[in-house]
């Protein structure tokens, strides 16, 4: 191998690879964030979370509906008020009832889906600050290929449905 | 024919007027019927002052009986808001009702978390345990109801499965209606209404 590499065409190498570098974080990083923003076209209404004393885990409910013209994946949700969220579902059957986890919700063009009390709730565990009633709690929605959407949560009292 | 239209005529006017004996039937009930069906209440629990109590310290009051555990986040909550819900229309009448919520986790239902997650829903919401889990048991079954744990989860929390029932009592303690997930707040409120009043 040949060490007697001509300067320029050295700093030349080097030059591509940080052009590169350059290229990837100005270019690729805001246009990632801009995707996520841009790209869920979907419409949640009366997000509220019931609170019950202490640390106990708490249930969200929303309604969200696909305003979009494809299939919409909800995959699962996260907080920075929470250590853990998880999608479930509340089933009864022969008068005993229990919750089941959901994985992954798809949505129709158009379609909506209820998150209500005895039945699909996200699973808010371990708070990582207090919550009072009236909070606005900001809860991010998870979507299949990687897309994200922040919705603001009402934090209600333990009497409300 | 006209005759007949007279007299219903009569009887609507004078039920209108609040003629007594022709109120709505009083032994129509909303939620579903179990009396002479069920097992009386009777139990010999801690309440969430660490009290030990039987049914005995609730007669004289309509007693809704709920198995659930306070970790429940959908549920159970849900069950007790409607009760809460149905309380509040009842004026100063409410105060003859007592909701019994038996914790079927007393690992993680101390007297103390009972006491403050009772509360949240109001002054007649009283927290009943035992840590003796074959009693808990026997005392599920006498209403034809059981419970059961879930694996824990890699933090040590785990899911409970409990009955979904309100057992309702009358002021002697006989066993006379459910109501299940489905019943709405009007339903529930009808039903203790006429109860409180003796019926
Ligand atoms: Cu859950």
């Amino acid at each position: 191998m040949n060490l007697s590499i001509p300067r320029r065409v050295r700093f030349g190498m080097l030059n591509n690879v940080s052009r590169r570098i350059l290229l990837l974080a100005v270019l690729a990083v805001p246009f990632a964030h801009v995707a996520r923003a841009a790209d869920v076209e979907v419409k949640v209404d009366n997000a509220r979370i019931r609170l019950l004393p202490g640390n106990l885990p708490l249930a969200g409910y929303f309604d969200i509906t696909n305003t979009g013209k494809s299939v919409v994946v909800l995959e699962g949700a996260s907080s920075s008020a929470f250590h853990h969220v998880m999608m479930h579902r509340s089933v009864r059957s022969n008068g005993q009832s229990e919750m089941h986890h959901v994985d992954s919700l798809e949505l129709a063009p158009g379609q909506s889906l209820h998150f209500e009390p005895e039945g699909l709730h996200l699973m808010l565990m371990h708070r990582t600050r207090k919550l009072a009633v009236g909070d606005q709690v900001p809860i991010t929605l998870m979507f299949e290929g990687d897309r994200t959407q922040e919705v603001v949560f009402t934090v209600r009292g333990a009497g409300t449905q | 024919m006209v005759r007949k239209i007279a007299t219903l005529l009569a009887i609507t006017v004078a039920c209108a007027l609040g003629v007594t004996g022709c109120s709505k039937d009083p032994m129509k009930w909303d939620l579903v019927n179990i009396t002479g069906i069920m097992e009386p209440l009777a139990f010999s629990l801690t309440d969430d002052h660490g009290q030990a109590v039987t049914q005995d310290d609730y007669r004289g009051k309509v007693a809704l009986l709920y198995f659930g555990y306070t970790h429940c986040p959908d549920v159970c909550p849900t069950t007790l808001a409607r009760l809460s819900q149905a309380l509040s229309t009842m004026g100063s009448d409410a105060d003859k009702v007592r909701v019994l919520f038996v914790t079927v986790d007393p690992k993680r239902d101390t007297a103390d978390l009972l006491k403050t997650y009772t509360d949240s829903f109001g002054p007649q919401f009283v927290g009943l345990r035992t840590d003796d889990l074959d009693r808990l048991k026997a005392f599920n079954k006498r209403y034809r109801v059981t419970f059961g744990y879930g694996k824990p989860d890699a933090d040590g929390n785990y899911e409970v499965s409990h009955s979904s029932a309100v057992f309702i009592f009358d002021q002697q303690g006989k066993a006379r209606l459910i109501a299940e997930a489905t019943d709405d707040v009007p339903a529930i409120a009808h039903d203790l209404k006429q109860l409180v009043s003796g019926n």
